[in-house]
Order: structure tokens, then C-alpha cells, then sequence
């Protein structure tokens, strides 16, 4: 195994700077990006307009999923089974029916309920899952919606998802489910990796801007590993293998959000600028650190500076005048998709997966990337529980082609896995720590598609080290 | 020799100047390699404790490796304090480096000294941040600023965009570089074509004009207006404005700034003429004033430099503003950069402006014409609201007014509808309040300035 990739080569100089001065040290070049190329494009939004229902988002993801689950159906139940439509439904009649899940949740924040006077609810506080026992399932084409019992998990599966069930309609009117299947793995990439070790670093939430100092200093460490300042010889020279720095949103503390100056009288807050104003100037230092020594993509988060909607369009560049006068700084969207090296990945700033976190009994954040990427669809609550620009053409977090490194960013843990699929896709589940609380970030190597954690510290008072929990 | 030289440095930094030296710092300083400041620094520390072992010194090493937890092999990267590195080094099940992060005289409770050491030597070191470290990327190349191509786009842009009534102009990003450009374009031409360009480019942003069908008239007005107003007298006063502005500028541009105008000023600061560069702080003055708050900079000195080199425009959109104003009133050209941070900000800014203009011209110099507090009415089409200013205009007069300390108009009577963008705003409303009943005692204020409502 290469985990121990950065160590094994760099152990035989490790001890080689206790030393007096030698003679003129090296400089390693930095390996260079041989292909890169984004493939964000599906993502990237121009002109918007929001005068558009929802509902199409659905239709053209029910219309664009539906040949692939139908697929997917005949494989798993035979070739002969009906495929019926909600409107066909014969009581009885055993038959597959491919529609979008709805799941009816009592605790689901509702926005007609807060504001609606008549019951003159305090509007409910936020909680970590919104599931209960007594939510259910509903499954919905074009045309009708049906109630579904049986074999599917409920707490498990999110409103958005599109399934395909097998089973018959009873008498009472509901769905009888004798076993369900989603879309699966998406046809596998070809694979063109390099053959030498190249190093991409992910790192997310860096929260710059909040009032912890500890961050601070790893954060400085987590940039000078990786332009080659500290370390020893061995070290500085695998880091100079490490050919990208993507960074997954959250480059913004969440207390940067203040919104104290609306409530506040303006006598109070004349003097006062965005807490955000000082925390970019930081970004942009660093970034710009950064960009004088390796490419770096930049994608938003929840906490960042740009819409709020999914995709997340790439922050501007007139925030970081200092940085983006590097062609090495690239400011991109969320989701982001590009091929680095002939390795193509994907990967988001963590909405998608936190936001089923809160609608499932799914705990673990691999175990819900993972979900999606066999439910074919990157953030099935969108537009429902998590914002989402209303597409009316196409859905563009279908996913249509199985990356090569799939990562979600802000993870309360580190956690990777290698997934095979069955049609010899080979995928790399990386869900990216929060480096604010973690201070963690992960190294893949590109060549055997292996990740290993990279931690950071410094001392404290307490000077005890924290062990990062990593859970499996 | 030369090679012992680092190590009476260093016994200076630290022992003198009881500095934290890092490794970092040091490479900086002496501007040496990251590799060889950290072996400088060990060996400093070896030779200094074996010939005095009682030596008051306490050393931080980084230390990095493989370490087993929970199932993965994660690298550990650490700075620990010397009397913990075994036991890291223990920890680890592979080194892959140690070596001396920094040597300090005081024992140290917690890694922040450390940070904010290599962030203040990083920060007064950005323009050239890897220049001492261990891996050169080829593919950093700053990219060339699109500075020539852009100017006759620009000023393109102007006129077209003129003839947009009340529609949203020019995209909110571009105001800014085009207002630069605008303003550059004053100051490179003569004081004839200087008019041209900015009443054509505050025409673009005007939203505020009630008489906006009649502004494309103005810019030939305004053209032999400006002419008049200018004699050579207030070239010079502008030249000379010019001068210390640059050498202001010459100080901002080193600072590294979050101003919109930043990028096209640094390049513009390298080549060109001294009123473009002038013209740049202020921007960037005014950037900063609206958005950043910056700590170092106290408002006073931001509001008396621009006012006095921007007064010449300030005319300019005064007069396009007010259709029944025959009076040489200076508008505001910055309106346009304001326009996309915050709309209501102008009209303060505008009056703001205004006595700065007759700071500029009264001082020194006995005017016929002087500056009265007069209020104006008119109304704000964005906003959807009535805005009455206090504003200083130009008038004849006998009285002769030595003093104007600061001259300050109050704000305008605005609803709040973006309280957010209030904030600037207001601290100059306040400002300009201390400094309007001096005003007002030293003058005999005339009564028909109640009735001379628009």
C-alpha cells in the first residue's frame, strides 16, 4: 500500500536540517499538470431567471432517469416485467412503475406554516434529523402519486430520488413494494491516470474569519507543506508531486454571516464593515500564497460569498485582486467537475450530502456519498429542502458518467473508500473534513486512486494533542 | 567570515531584539533559502548551548511523519515544543522530517507568537512569497493586466450608454474601471477634454436627474462652463493636489488592497501619468471608504484628499443634476463607482465633495465667488424617494470667508430603504456635522436659502 507514500520517501533525510549549513540547497520543480480540463460547464449558470415553477426540475429529471432505471429494472427482475405507468396501475397486477419519491415528513420545515398567521406557530428551531417514525413514503410520475408500503426503507430514502418498484397496487389504494431498485453506478470512464505519483490535495472549510486561532497556524502549516517551506528535503519533495490544491467551500467562517446590522440601530453599526470583508482579505493571502506555487481550484460553500442556490456559481475574482493575478488560481463552481490528469473527479462543498443527513436516517457521511452515487443523482432534495436554481431543459446533478474521485467537502470526519463497480467502475469516496474543526485535509494520489489524511498542529495550553475521531 | 555572519544575526534577534525567530522569518530577513535558515538556526542553538549551557533559549521543532489512527495511515504534520519532541517523535511510526522551527528566549505557552511572526513577515513579503522556498511552480505566471485594450472600450461605452434614462446602465462590475478610465481620461487630457468625458460617463449612471431628457444637452454647457471656471489658477491647485496624492498613492499601492480599482491602479502605477495615479487612490480611497474600513487610515485624511483633486467633477454632475441650477456647480463623478456598492451613498458623497472643491479653491486665494449652504430637492428615481441636500454652491459674493474648516452638509433626509448600505453614509453625515455650526457661525447665513427650494 502507498499510504505511507510521503513518509516512506522522505524518511532517509528526515533528520537532515539538524544540521549547520550545507551547500546551496535544492529546489524541487513542481510537477507539472499534464491534462486538465473542467468540465463544469453543465453548472455554470449565465443568464437566470427565476420566474420559472419547480415542478419542471422534476420532469426532466424523471424524463432523463427513467430509460436508465427502466434498464436497471429489467436487469434486476427479468425482462418480461411490466413497466407500467401510475395511471395504468391495475389493482393486483404485479409491475414495475418508475417515479420520483416524495416523503411526507410532519417536522419538515414549512414555510406557508411559519408565516401562516392562523396558527400563529413560533417558528420551529432547526434540528439536526427532521425524520420520524411516522413519515411515509409516496412515490409520484408524471401524472399521478401512489402511497408505497412494504420493502423500501422510509427513514432511509429522501424526497427526489428516483426508484423504480416492484410490486402491485392493493385494494386500499396503496403501493405494495416487493423490492426496489435506483438508477446504480453510471457507466464507468476510461482510465488514463498517470503512472508516476502525482498528489492532489482536497481540503475544505477552512473558515477563515471565525475567532479561533488554532485554525490559524494550521492553516499556515497545511500552505507551507504544500509550497515547500517546511519540512525536510524528502518532504518539501514529495510535496512538489503535489500537482493541485482544490479547496471545497467554506473558505469563509460561518460567523462571517453576522446579520446582527439588520436588526441593529444604524448608530451602532455605521462604523462597522461585514465581518467577511477581513476574513476574504485573509483568503486572498492566502490564496495567493498558494498560487505562486501550485494550481488551486476554488469552489464556494454555504458560508461563502455567492448564491445560495445550488450550483454555486465560482466566487468573483475582484475579491481576491491580490490572488487572481495567478492563471494558477481557478475560481470554480459547486458542484465541480474536472479532469485532472486523466483522473476525473467530482465533488461538491457537502449541501447535497448534509442536507439528506437531515431528511434520512443515514448518519454517515460516506455512507450517504456513497447513496447518491447509486441513487444516480448528486442532491436528490434539491430543489425541495435544499436551494436549486429552477433548470426547465435539464438536470444537471443526473449523473451520467462514473467519476474516477468523488468527494464531498465540510464532512464532520475524514473517510475514504474505494468502490468497484460492476461494470468496472473503479470510484474514490472521499468525504473532505471541516479543516476548521479537524485540522485535516486529504492527499490522493492519482496513480492507484489511495487517499490518506494529513493533519496539522500546533500546541496549545493544554499542549495535548487531539486524535481525530475518524469513524467508519 | 561571511558564514558566521547569520549566526551574530541571529544571536541579535533573538537575544537582543527578543524576537521570535522561525525558520521563515529568518529566511526572509536574511534572504536565504527555507533549508538553510532551518540548518542556521540548529546551529545556532548547538553552538550557543554547548558553550553556555545555561543558555536562556527554548526551541520549537517541526516534526512530521506517519502515525496509525483509527484505521488510517494519516501524515502528521506538528510543531512541538523542545521538551515534547521525543515524545511525538515516538508517536510516529515513520519520520519523514524534523527540523528547528524557531527559537525564542521565552518558554512559550501556545503556537500563536509562532503564527503571527510568519503571517507579518509573509504579509510585508506577498509580492514574492516563494521566492525562498524549496519547490518553483512554472506555471505561476501573474497574468498581464488587459490595461490598453480596455481604454477605448471604455470610453465607447460612454456615450453609448448615455442615452439609458432609467433603465440599470452598464453592468454593476464595469462602473468602476470605466469611472477610473473616465477619470484618467480627465487628467490626460486638458482641462477642455476632461469635461467631455466624465459628463458623459456620470450621464450613464445618472438615475438620480429628474430632468434626465435634458442632460444630453448639458455636456456642451457644461463644456464652456468648465473652461470659465478653470482658469489657471485652479489647474495648478490641481497639479499641485496631484502631487502629494501620488506620493500617497505611491504608499497605498504597496499595501496590498481590497479596492475594486486595485488591479488596473498597480499596473497604472508602474507607467503613466501622475493625475491617473491620483486618481487611483482616490478611487481607491473611496473604495475603501464605502466598503473596507481601513484601521490605519483615519476618515479625515481620506475625505480631505480626494475632496480637492475630485472637485473639478463634482462641478460637472452638480449641474446635470439640477436642470434649473445656472450655477457652476461641480457634480460627482464617483457616482458611478458608488452607484454599484450603494446608491445612497452618492448624494453624501456628493455634497461631500462639494465643499471640498471650494476648500480647494477659496484657500489661498480670494474668490469673488464663495460657497453657501443651500438646500436642494429633488428626486431620487431609484430609491423612489424625495432627497432634500444641504449643499454647498457657488455664489457671489462680498463677504469674504478665510476660514472653512472642513465644511460639512448634513446627510440627506432619506427613507432607509437598504439600511446596510446606510453605514458609510452616516459616519459622514456625522462628521460633517461637527463642522457645519463652525460653518455657520463664521457666516452670515442668508435667509433666502429657506426659500430656495427646487
Amino acid at each position: 500500500m502507498s499510504h505511507a507514500m510521503f513518509s516512506e520517501q522522505a524518511a532517509p533525510t528526515a533528520q537532515g536540517l539538524l544540521a549547520p549549513p550545507s551547500a546551496e540547497p535544492p529546489t524541487f520543480p513542481r510537477v507539472p499538470v499534464s491534462g486538465y480540463s473542467d468540465c463544469s460547464q453543465p453548472f455554470q449558470l449565465g443568464e437566470r431567471s427565476f420566474s420559472r415553477q419547480y415542478a419542471h426540475i422534476y420532469a426532466v429529471r424523471l424524463a432523463g432517469m427513467r430509460p436508465g432505471l427502466e434498464r436497471c429494472a429489467r436487469k434486476q427482475w427479468g425482462n418480461d416485467i411490466a413497466l407500467r405507468k401510475l395511471s395504468e396501475l391495475q389493482a393486483g397486477e404485479k409491475c414495475c412503475v418508475v417515479g420520483t419519491l416524495f416523503k411526507a415528513m410532519q417536522l419538515q420545515p414549512s414555510i406557508l406554516q411559519e408565516i401562516s398567521e392562523e396558527h400563529n406557530l413560533v417558528p420551529q428551531p432547526p434540528l439536526p434529523k427532521y425524520i420520524q417514525p411516522s413519515d411515509e413514503l409516496m412515490l409520484e410520475d408524471e401524472l399521478q402519486r401512489i402511497k408505497l408500503e412494504g420493502a423500501i426503507d422510509v427513514q432511509k430514502l429522501v424526497t427526489g430520488t428516483i426508484v423504480a418498484v416492484y410490486g402491485s397496487e392493493q385494494d386500499d389504494g396503496r403501493f405494495l413494494v416487493e423490492d426496489h431498485c435506483f438508477a446504480d453506478l453510471p457507466p464507468p470512464l476510461p482510465w488514463n491516470g498517470p503512472s508516476s505519483d502525482r498528489f492532489v490535495l482536497l481540503a475544505s472549510g477552512l473558515g477563515l474569519g471565525s475567532v479561533s486561532g488554532e485554525a490559524l497556524l494550521s492553516t499556515q502549516l497545511l500552505v507551507d507543506v504544500v509550497t515547500g517551506q517546511l519540512g525536510a528535503e524528502g518532504e518539501q519533495s514529495c510535496a512538489a508531486h503535489i500537482t493541485r490544491v482544490i479547496l471545497a467551500g467554506n473558505l469563509l467562517s460561518q460567523n462571517t454571516q453576522s446579520r446582527d446590522t439588520i436588526n441593529k440601530a444604524k448608530y451602532l453599526t455605521k462604523k462597522t464593515q461585514a465581518a467577511s470583508v477581513e476574513a476574504v482579505k485573509m483568503l486572498d493571502e492566502i490564496l495567493l500564497q498558494l498560487c505562486t506555487s501550485v494550481p488551486v481550484d476554488v469552489m464556494p460553500g454555504e458560508f461563502d460569498p455567492t448564491n445560495y442556490t445550488l450550483p454555486q456559481q465560482p466566487l468573483h475574482r475582484c475579491m481576491l485582486p491580490l490572488a487572481s493575478t495567478y492563471t494558477t488560481l481557478h475560481l470554480v463552481t459547486n458542484p465541480y467537475q474536472a479532469n485532472l490528469d486523466g483522473v476525473r473527479f467530482l465533488g461538491t462543498s457537502g449541501q447535497n450530502i448534509s442536507d439528506i443527513f437531515k431528511y434520512s436516517s443515514m448518519d454517515d457521511y460516506l455512507e450517504i456519498l456513497e447513496w447518491t452515487l447509486r441513487a444516480g443523482h448528486i442532491s436528490p432534495t434539491a430543489p425541495d429542502t435544499l436551494g436549486c436554481y429552477p433548470f426547465y431543459k435539464s438536470d444537471p446533478f443526473i449523473l451520467t458518467e462514473c467519476p474516477h474521485v468523488y468527494f464531498c467537502g465540510n464532512a464532520p470526519h475524514f473517510q475514504s473508500k474505494l468502490l468497484q463497480g460492476k461494470e468496472g467502475q473503479r470510484v474514490l469516496l472521499v468525504t473532505v473534513p471541516d479543516f476548521s474543526a479537524t485540522q485535516t485535509a486529504c492527499l490522493i494520489n492519482l496513480r492507484d486512486l489511495t487517499c490518506q489524511p494529513i493533519t496539522f498542529s500546533g500546541f496549545g495550553a493544554d499542549s495535548e494533542d487531539r486524535d481525530i475521531e475518524v469513524g467508519h | 567570515m561571511a558564514d558566521e555572519l547569520y549566526l551574530e544575526n541571529i544571536d541579535e534577534f533573538v537575544t537582543d531584539q527578543n524576537r521570535v525567530v522561525t525558520y521563515k522569518w529568518l529566511s526572509y530577513t536574511l534572504g536565504v533559502h527555507v533549508n538553510q535558515a532551518k540548518q542556521m538556526l540548529y546551529d545556532y542553538v548547538e553552538r550557543k548551548r554547548k558553550e553556555n549551557s545555561g543558555a536562556q533559549l527554548h526551541v520549537t521543532y517541526l516534526v512530521a511523519g506517519n502515525l496509525l489512527q483509527n484505521g488510517y495511515v494519516c501524515h502528521k504534520v506538528a510543531v512541538v515544543r523542545e521538551d515534547k519532541l521525543e515524545a511525538m517523535k515516538s508517536k510516529l511510526s515513520t519520520l519523514a522530517s524534523v527540523h528547528v522551527y524557531s527559537i525564542q528566549k521565552a518558554l512559550l505557552k501556545d503556537s500563536s507568537p509562532l503564527y503571527s511572526t510568519d503571517y507579518d513577515i509573509v504579509k510585508s513579503n506577498l509580492q514574492h512569497c516563494s521566492k525562498f522556498s524549496a519547490i518553483h511552480c512554472a506555471a505561476a505566471v501573474p497574468r498581464t493586466p488587459p490595461d490598453a485594450p480596455r481604454a477605448p472600450a471604455q470610453s465607447q461605452r460612454g456615450p453609448d450608454a448615455a442615452s439609458v434614462v432609467n433603465g440599470h446602465g452598464p453592468p454593476a462590475a464595469r462602473p468602476p474601471p470605466q469611472q477610473q478610465r473616465g477619470i484618467m481620461g480627465m487628467f490626460a487630457a486638458k482641462a477642455a477634454a476632461k469635461p467631455q468625458d466624465t459628463p458623459k460617463e456620470t450621464k450613464a449612471e445618472a438615475k438620480e436627474a429628474p430632468g434626465v431628457s435634458a442632460t444630453s444637452s448639458k455636456p456642451s454647457i457644461k463644456n464652456s462652463i468648465m473652461n470659465n471656471f478653470f482658469g489657471k489658477a485652479a489647474m495648478n491647485k490641481l497639479k499641485a493636489n496631484s502631487v502629494p496624492e501620488q506620493l500617497k498613492e505611491e504608499k497605498e499601492v504597496a499595501k496590498p488592497s481590497v479596492a475594486v480599482a486595485e488591479p488596473e491602479s498597480s499596473p497604472n502605477s508602474v507607467a503613466e501619468k501622475p493625475g491617473k495615479k491620483a486618481e487611483s487612490a482616490r478611487i481607491q480611497q473611496k473604495d475603501k471608504r464605502s466598503k473596507t474600513k481601513r484601521t490605519d487610515r483615519s476618515d479625515d485624511e481620506e475625505e480631505r484628499d480626494p475632496e480637492n483633486v475630485k472637485k473639478k467633477r463634482k462641478r460637472i454632475k452638480q449641474l446635470q443634476s439640477d436642470s434649473s441650477d445656472e450655477e457652476d456647480i461641480p457634480p460627482s463623478p464617483t457616482r458611478e463607482e458608488e452607484r454599484a456598492p450603494s446608491p445612497p451613498l452618492v448624494p453624501a458623497l456628493k455634497t461631500e465633495l462639494e465643499p471640498a472643491s471650494t476648500e480647494g479653491s477659496a484657500a489661498g486665494r480670494k474668490r469673488k465667488r464663495k460657497r453657501v449652504l443651500k438646500s436642494k430637492m429633488f428626486i431620487d428615481e431609484e430609491e423612489g424617494c424625495m432627497v432634500t441636500e444641504k449643499v454647498y454652491e457657488s455664489e457671489s459674493c462680498t463677504d469674504s470667508e478665510d476660514e472653512f474648516p472642513k465644511p460639512k452638509a448634513p446627510a440627506p433626509n432619506k427613507q432607509p430603504v437598504l439600511p446596510a448600505k446606510r453605514e458609510p453614509k452616516e459616519e459622514r453625515k456625522n462628521l460633517k456635522k461637527g463642522a457645519a455650526p463652525v460653518n455657520r457661525a463664521n457666516k452670515q447665513a442668508s435667509i433666502m436659502g429657506f426659500f430656495q427650494k427646487k
